[in-house]
């Protein structure tokens, strides 16, 4: 259980987490989702008691994490696949976290062996560790103590397609013994077919917190409308945005319509005698309810995505 | 407490000992005291034999000569001690030690256990070998008295523990180790040497409180401008400081 109350977080005049408060819960798995910029790594390095938090609190399992004596068995986290040192193996580098918080030796090769790097891969020092390699391995530093929270940030990052599944299946697997599993991603495809619950977050601020087939539906259906006279379609057009619908020209001939149903719109140009060529319901993907939920928070608006990690 | 102290130095002894470059630096520290020893020992023995009479020593023991090595030697000493701290904050693993142990200050404590301890093994194993060098090439204007020069090598360990904590501490303040070095240079050397340059008593006596002079006064055994005993203490205050400064650091700064 993760516990943010009115979490806030300044950096000079910036506000990058802004009085954010939600409840991760136990047993599935949340996606964390939010453009660059909104928030998302520095509310997990909140929660992990690494930035301090300029008002509210962040808990885990109701106490903050500078509290925990031995943190790891509390929760496990991968914040930044890259954070190893150059010159140190993998093994060395989850021998020393495991003995920190007294946990077995023997722990680290049972993690080794479940995020599936052998021994020569464990053995090699951490400058030549791929990616996808330093993602396994962060992961496995995060299953070390067995925790019942686990915080991944971005685990998907540099993994094939292969490791994509591994990630996905170890979530659910993860949330189906009960625990905490709290997964942040820009990958909307990924959190569409990984999470049972979505926290998304614009500019710091809370967006959404709900199931995920819940947010989908609640952007809507999409109505494609095509037709051969734009005149005729402008008209429609004018009329829907009368009527509390959001229209937006797809093309020379052709709008999509939210807000409304493909009924209502075929009734409105019959009324009106406006010709249709096509009218069709589409149902909205975990992606397009993203982008109307954060539409008004992009930071970088057109710039390109992906990283924003520090 | 006591137990997660523990669980803590475990860990820091895993990181330190698990890179080569601690390693590598245990060897250059070997080599620069060999050869500075050495070197020192032929000035020692030049300079009773040529024919300028206002540079004799006479007979020097061996562990004055290593004392004197180690001026030099302590910059490969204090780079384990540093690197301990800074390389955290360049490679990121910082945020995993925090993670692992939330308690900033357990964690410098840890951090300082450790370079202090294998600092101290190190300066009794660099103390040996000043003193095995020196000795012979000192010949007949060496000796080594079996009381007076363990106990010279035990005070060059103690010195390099008690600078390696102080690199730990100022490590963690500054977390660049280019920095860092900078403001040990400073501290250890440059500053105290440019008070004591024009040689006026009230600026000699500031530089006396500076680290490097008062470990230099601890290390020959003074008793002016005091005590070899307070240049102990007044470089244990040095260290205990700077720590004291790096955990302020962490506890304050975002990791």
């Amino acid at each position: 259980m993760i516990t943010l109350r009115g979490l806030t977080k300044r950096f000079g005049a910036t506000v990058a987490v802004d009085v954010l408060t939600v409840d991760v819960a136990p047993g599935r798995v949340t996606g964390f989702l939010g453009p660059n910029g909104a928030g998302k790594s520095t509310t997990m390095r909140m929660i992990l008691g690494l930035d301090r938090p300029t008002a509210g609190q962040a808990l885990v399992g109701g106490r903050a994490y500078r509290e925990l004596r031995r943190p790891l068995r509390e929760v496990g986290a991968l914040l930044d696949a890259r954070a190893i040192h150059p010159a140190r193996s993998g093994r060395a580098h989850l021998r020393a976290m495991a003995r920190s918080n007294g946990i077995p030796a023997g722990r680290v090769d049972e993690v080794l062996d479940i995020v599936g790097l052998d021994a020569r891969a464990a053995a090699k020092p951490g400058r030549t560790l791929s990616l996808g390699m330093g993602q396994r391995l962060g992961i496995a530093g995060a299953l070390l103590g067995d925790p019942p929270v686990l915080m991944f940030d971005e685990p998907v990052n540099g993994l094939d397609p292969d490791g994509v599944r591994w990630v996905r299946q170890l979530t659910r697997t993860l949330a189906d013994e009960g625990r905490t599993v709290f997964v942040s991603s820009h990958l909307m495809s990924e959190m569409q077919l990984t999470a049972d619950q979505l926290v998304v977050i614009g500019r710091g601020r809370l967006l959404a917190d709900a199931p995920v087939a819940e947010v989908i539906a609640g952007s809507g259906v999409a109505v494609r409308v095509r037709g051969p006279h734009p005149d005729g379609l402008a008209t429609l057009a004018a009329h829907l945005t009368a009527a509390g619908a959001t229209v937006e020209p797809a093309g020379p001939d052709e709008l999509t319509v939210t807000g409304t149903t493909a009924d209502r719109v075929g009734d409105l140009a019959h009324e009106l005698g406006v010709r249709l060529h096509e009218l069709s319901a589409h149902s909205a993907s975990l992606e397009q309810a993203f982008m109307e939920l954060t539409a008004d928070s992009v930071e970088y608006a057109g710039g390109p995505t992906g990283g924003g990690t520090r | 407490m006591i137990d997660s102290l523990r669980g803590a130095v475990a860990a820091e002894w895993t990181k330190l000992s698990s890179v080569r470059s601690t390693w590598w630096t245990v060897l250059a520290g070997l080599l620069v005291m060999a050869a500075g020893a050495g070197q020192l020992a032929i000035y020692v023995a030049n300079g009773n034999t040529n024919d300028d009479p206002t540079d004799n020593a006479g007979v020097v023991t061996a562990g004055r000569v290593m004392i004197d090595a180690v001026e030099l030697t302590q910059y490969a000493v204090l780079a384990l001690g540093l690197l301990a701290v800074t390389a955290e904050f360049t490679s990121g693993t910082i945020r995993t030690t925090l993670q692992c142990t939330p308690s900033r200050g357990r964690v410098l404590l840890a951090k300082a256990v450790v370079a202090g301890a294998v600092t101290f093994v190190l300066g009794l194993l660099l103390g040996g070998v000043g003193a095995l060098v020196a000795r012979p090439v000192l010949g007949e204007w060496g000796s080594a008295p079996a009381a007076g020069t363990i106990g010279d090598i035990v005070a060059v360990a103690t010195y390099l523990a008690l600078v390696g904590v102080l690199a730990v501490g100022l490590g963690a303040a500054l977390r660049s180790a280019v920095l860092t070095i900078i403001v040990l240079l400073a501290t250890l050397m440059i500053v105290p040497l440019s008070l004591q340059e024009p040689d006026i008593a009230v600026l000699n006596r500031i530089a006396d409180v500076f680290p490097g002079v008062a470990g230099g006064h601890f290390l020959a055994g003074d008793t002016d401008p005091y005590p070899g005993a307070v240049g102990l203490l007044l470089l244990a205050g040095w260290a205990a400081a700077a720590l004291l400064l790096g955990r302020a650091a962490l506890r304050r700064r975002d990791a």
